[in-house]
């Protein structure tokens, strides 16, 4: 058996180590649920912008630019996962799903982004061509963060870099339970930008009653509308800005997806650490025990030889 | 007429408001009650909202755009 001194020294760094993922449960739930709220914030925005691009779409029918659909030669493929560890299962379960669906593609038609400096590693120890990567996306997402990244996949591609974005990010089912997901992006298809919007708020828990808030009628109106500068104008700019929400609204996704897995990691781990600190508690008394009793013995059978 | 104006952060104004005084690529617009259906891009500048009260409501922007609907409602989608 250990001596008392080393059970002691494990206990003291089992109840440290207890200590500091638990705060990091805590942090993460908070951050979580900050994130939520954000995405929450958005919604009546993104709707009204869909709506409008709804209206504008009936009557310009041409489709150019991000809407365009092209034959496919280049894949641009989009890894989103995060800058930090410890968060259990967030960044394998997004490069499984990675794997399994790239494995049919060619190298050679393939152009890689990172985002993430978990995703980039990954990507770079895979030897693949990865263009450019994207990090420091933070606990709270702004635009600002997301701009970047919206804007350059928008321009590679109507500069005909790629001809397909395809993304990979995490689903925020709910607190507790989360799913990788692929995604096209580009060419941009309303259906999917929707899809998009409304995934954010769970199943389940806190937020998932505010879904109905916000007023949003399928219904299209036959209105002509006098539109200001022109119609192609409005529409690209439009469209430009459905991107960049869409996006916005993935890494927000991402990100309150990140923060919930961090949170059941460093749940587990607290208890983990909380068991094992029971356990060894037990054996650090068992020990004492011994050498107490240990000691009586030797100070009877003293006593008795002196006798 | 009945005024929403949303940002990507929050709501920034919502309810009925007499005038709204915007920039757009076309040039400055005023919208009072019954307008026109109009749609139109912002470009950067000061909105200015009056409300039923009286009062006077700035926002900053620096892009956006502006729906004028049938039934007296208008939209604003902001940055």
């Amino acid at each position: 058996m250990d001596s008392p001194q080393n059970i002691k020294k494990r206990l003291k760094s089992i109840k440290n180590i207890g200590q500091i993922t638990k705060a990091m449960e805590l942090v993460a739930a908070t951050k979580m649920r900050r994130s939520q709220e954000i995405a929450l914030a958005s919604r009546p925005y993104a709707f009204a912008a869909l709506d409008l691009l709804a209206n504008v779409s009936l009557m310009e029918e041409q489709k150019s630019g991000l809407l365009e659909k092209r034959n496919v030669k280049k894949t641009l493929f989009v890894l989103v996962a995060s800058d930090k560890g410890l968060a259990g299962a967030f960044n394998s379960s997004i490069f499984r799903k990675f794997e399994s669906a790239f494995s049919k593609t060619k190298t050679s038609e393939a152009l890689f982004i990172g985002v993430g400096e978990k995703a980039f590693n990954y990507l770079s120890k895979k030897n693949l061509n990865v263009v450019k990567k994207f990090t420091n996306v933070g606990d709270y997402t702004t635009t600002q963060q997301v701009k970047p990244l919206a804007d350059f996949l928008a321009e590679g591609y109507l500069k005909k870099d790629w001809d397909r974005v395809v993304i990979f990010s995490t689903h925020f089912r709910s607190a507790l339970k989360q799913e990788s997901r692929i995604r096209e992006i580009l060419p941009i298809s309303f259906e999917s930008i929707q899809e998009t919007l409304m995934e954010i708020v769970p199943k389940t828990g806190k937020f998932s009653n505010i879904v109905n808030v916000s007023n949003v009628n399928g219904q299209r109106s036959n209105v002509d509308y006098l539109v200001e500068p022109s119609t192609k104008i409005v529409l690209a700019d439009l469209v430009k800005h459905l991107f960049f929400m869409q996006m916005y609204h993935l890494i927000l996704e991402a990100n309150a997806s990140e923060h919930a897995a961090r949170r059941l990691a460093m749940k587990t781990a607290s208890d983990n650490a909380k068991d094992l600190g029971q356990a060894l508690n037990l054996q650090y008394n068992k020990v004492r025990q011994g050498a107490i009793t240990s000691q009586i013995i030797e100070i009877i059978a003293g006593a008795e030889s002196l006798s | 007429m009945k005024l929403s104006i949303y940002s990507l952060k929050k709501i920034l104004f919502a309810g009925e408001a007499m005038l709204l005084n915007c920039q757009t690529m076309a040039g400055e617009i005023t919208v009072l009650d019954n307008h026109e259906s109009l749609i139109g891009v912002l470009t950067p500048g000061v909105i200015k909202v009056i409300d039923n009260n009286k009062k006077e409501n700035f926002f900053e922007i620096t892009s956006g755009f502006l729906e004028v609907r049938q039934g007296n409602e208008v939209r604003c989608m902001v940055d």
